[in-house]
């Protein structure tokens, strides 16, 4: 059995006064894409860093491909692109990516062709020559996220990799991010946007405060959820529609989108009895679909869920 | 090591590519010229012999003997001697005011269009002889150097004056006050060399201000690059690839080699001025020979090598120091406050430096140049104003690296931890946990 890509045994990092990430283990296959979830402060990007050997962990143990973590030897292996971007603001974009790519071990003259490979590839071909400081914030960020792959690492960690993207640029980076898990490489990516997480990754991981809450293949985790779920469409009379929804009898759980909501039904209930519901007529209804969970769903079930322990359990210690 | 001198490259071809590099290297020099050059041009274009009318109302008629020590008075022009004051005696016993007045008429007329006008009027009394009180009515009399001349040549006239009417024979008082003309060589290793005394504190003066200021400016830039890097936020991606010992040495080598690289360019572009300083001489106007035979230091090779050697070992350490710092704060305003420890060791060095010119032999001078952070100022100017002994040397230069690598060592543990920190500024309590920590 090969050994995985990232490995995380107990690891515990401490801030002054307060725990970051508390106990945390898992495992990341290598190939394929996989995601780091949570609401914001829940202890990504201290994970990541940790991952990275920027952070040390208080306790447990961290392994990448097999080997142990120490002196940053698979640091050439590994392409990072960090929460908080940041490049030289007054380097040219081509110049910026070949040091990046000498930082990597790459020498010069081939950093140079990869960089202008990738610059054509991600429509940057014309910026090459300007500074940083001229590209927008979007066509930065681009640049960046070439310069994270131009040594061809096999492990690739993202954090935040599309937050601040408009939908183009956002589908050029995807592109390029299931391109990379095709050709057999390790893709890890933080993110609090689940539709995004849903459709890329294999695997997923969900923590909040720290704590890991939700671990394992999207799929399972969505079978593992249980219930039945229902997504709906209204055209209008919404007001109505909203009133149906609080059918307690029927609706155990409401995600409600105005427009359209995804319910979990109540136990014993069908999906007929939406439809049998006193009221409905004059909603319009364009859709009703039994379909699987939505991670967001599950990840507002269960992130809320551990909120509210957590917050109890304050309660008593207080 | 590879990815080291990427990080060095990288320092050294994005500041020389900088407006200040350029403006820095070669308008400095062209600026430091033009401020010798510019004032000896504006003043040899203007001088010229300046015509003055002497009312003398002195009893004993000394105005004769004040317009024979003025008319002896020349300056060059155009390689040409020409006497600096052309004068007038006018006899006014009795009657000075209005003699005075009907010159000062004249005055501010002197062309050469107007043979009678003057520039000035000096009024010599019997008060003049006595008590030194005269007066002069003139255009220039705010000029300094003007009226200081005429003070001179006014002072030694009363005093001869004054030694005659005493019964004493001015030339034996001038024979007796006549100063010892001390001429100094200097010795090195036994053997006399061509340098003068003068030269050879002007060179080590020159290399010492050098060191500081070299030290001093680049260290700074080091420190505001750190800062740089921290707000720009390219830390976090430089800390994933490269320990932070290796971002702070390649920092550190960067910025010293741009150091290196200014301070040569200024040496070659000196150098070339000086061997050629003949035929410059010529372009400006001035006496070739002349030029060409001013005494000019010698600066020798082991010279060289010494002042190298402490300047790297010196940028060094002090460089640490500057990364340490910049890595503590947010703003280069931040900054201020956590150097001042860093400048007082460099104005320490600084001050080292004028015992060591004051007496290079012995005291507080030596002491210094075996103390690591005062040393690359120190010693240097110790070398080249007296012969220090091999030893010595060897023991200066063994406590410069046992200080770098002490010093790269703390500043390592204090960089690897500041670089990531944002926010508010580190207590002084909370950097040594740093360097404590494992």
């Amino acid at each position: 059995m090969t050994a995985p890509a990232v490995l995380l045994e107990g690891v515990t990092k401490r801030f002054s006064g307060h725990v970051a990430v508390r106990d945390l283990s898992l495992e990341v296959p290598v190939g394929g894409i996989f995601g780091l979830l949570g609401p914001n402060g829940a202890g990504k990007s201290t994970t990541i860093r940790m991952i990275m050997e920027i952070y040390l962990a208080d306790e447990g143990r961290i392994e990448l491909f097999g080997t142990p973590h120490g002196a940053r030897t698979l640091s050439d292996r590994l392409g990072y692109l960090p929460e908080e971007r940041g490049l030289y603001k007054k380097m040219k974009v081509v110049d910026q990516l070949v040091f990046l790519g000498e930082t990597k071990g790459i020498a010069h003259g081939e950093a140079r062709k990869r960089a202008n490979e990738w610059l054509d590839r991600l429509g940057l071909g014309e910026w090459k020559q300007k500074k940083i400081e001229d590209l927008s914030k979007g066509m930065q960020q681009k640049a960046q996220f070439a310069g994270t792959l131009l040594h061809d690492p096999d492990l690739v960690i993202l954090d935040e990799p599309f937050s601040g993207l408009d939908p183009v640029n956002s589908q050029v980076m995807k592109d390029v991010v299931v391109e990379l898990a095709r050709r057999g490489k390790t893709v890890l990516f933080s993110t609090h946007i689940m539709e995004q997480a849903e459709r890329m990754c294999d695997r997923i991981v969900i923590i909040a405060r720290g704590r890991k809450i939700v671990d394992g293949a999207v799929g399972d985790i969505k079978r593992e959820a249980g219930g039945k779920h229902v997504a709906l469409t209204f055209s209008h009379d919404k007001d109505r529609a909203a009133r149906v929804l609080a059918d307690r009898a029927i609706v155990a759980k409401l995600d409600d989108y105005g427009a359209s909501a995804e319910v979990e039904l109540a136990d014993g209930a069908q999906e007929e009895a939406l439809l049998a519901a006193p009221g409905r007529e004059g909603v319009g209804l364009t859709r009703l679909e039994v379909v699987e969970p939505s991670l967001q769903s599950i990840f507002i079930a269960k992130v809320g869920a551990d909120a509210a322990t957590a917050a109890r359990s304050e309660e008593v210690a207080a | 090591m590879k990815k080291v001198w990427a990080i060095v490259r990288r320092e050294l071809v994005e500041r020389v590519r900088t407006k200040a590099f350029l403006i820095g290297t070669f308008l400095l020099p062209v600026f430091i010229v033009g401020m010798m050059v510019v004032p000896t041009l504006l003043m040899s274009g203007t001088a010229r012999t300046k015509r003055i009318a002497i009312v003398d109302g002195t009893s004993q008629r000394i105005g004769a003997q004040v317009q024979a020590g003025l008319g002896a008075q020349t300056f060059s022009r155009d390689g040409e001697e020409l006497p600096r004051y052309d004068i007038a005696v006018v006899g006014a016993a009795g009657r000075v005011e209005a003699v005075r007045d009907s010159l000062v008429a004249l005055t501010g007329f002197a062309r050469d269009e107007m043979p009678t006008g003057l520039d000035g009027v000096l009024v010599l009394t019997d008060a003049t002889v006595d008590a030194g009180d005269a007066t002069y009515l003139g255009g220039d009399a705010g000029s300094l150097e003007g009226v200081g001349e005429l003070r001179r040549a006014l002072s030694s006239v009363l005093m001869q004056t004054r030694l005659s009417n005493a019964g004493v024979d001015p030339a034996i008082v001038g024979r007796a006050l006549m100063p010892a003309d001390l001429e100094t060589r200097k010795v090195t290793d036994g053997r006399l060399t061509g340098e003068s005394g003068g030269a050879s504190f002007a060179l080590a003066y020159a290399m010492g201000i050098l060191l500081y200021f070299g030290i001093f400016f680049y260290g700074q830039q080091t420190a505001t690059s750190v800062i740089e890097e921290k707000n720009s936020r390219i830390m976090e991606v430089l800390a994933s690839s490269l320990t932070p010992f290796e971002m702070l040495l390649g920092k550190i080598v960067g910025v010293g080699l741009t150091g290196l690289l200014q301070l040569g360019i200024w040496g070659g572009v000196l150098y070339l001025a000086l061997s050629r300083r003949a035929e410059l001489a010529g372009l400006f106007g001035a006496d070739p020979n002349a030029v060409a035979s001013l005494a000019l230091p010698s600066f020798p090779p082991d010279l060289l090598v010494i002042f190298l050697l402490y300047f790297v070992l010196g940028f060094l350490i002090y460089g640490a120091l500057f990364a340490a710092v910049g890595s503590m704060v947010n703003t280069v305003q931040e900054m201020q406050q956590f150097l001042f420890p860093v400048m007082m060791l460099i104005i320490f060095a600084f001050f080292g430096m004028f015992a060591v010119l004051n007496d290079p032999t012995a005291g507080l001078g030596v002491t210094f140049s075996f103390i690591p952070f005062f040393a690359p100022i120190v010693m240097p100017v110790r070398w080249s104003m007296a012969s220090v002994p091999i030893g010595e040397l060897a023991l200066s230069l063994t406590g410069m690296v046992v200080g770098v690598l002490a010093v790269a060592w703390f500043a390592g543990r204090i960089y690897r931890t500041g670089i990531l920190m944002y926010g508010k500024k580190p207590t002084v309590r909370e950097v040594l946990r740093w360097i404590k920590a494992g």
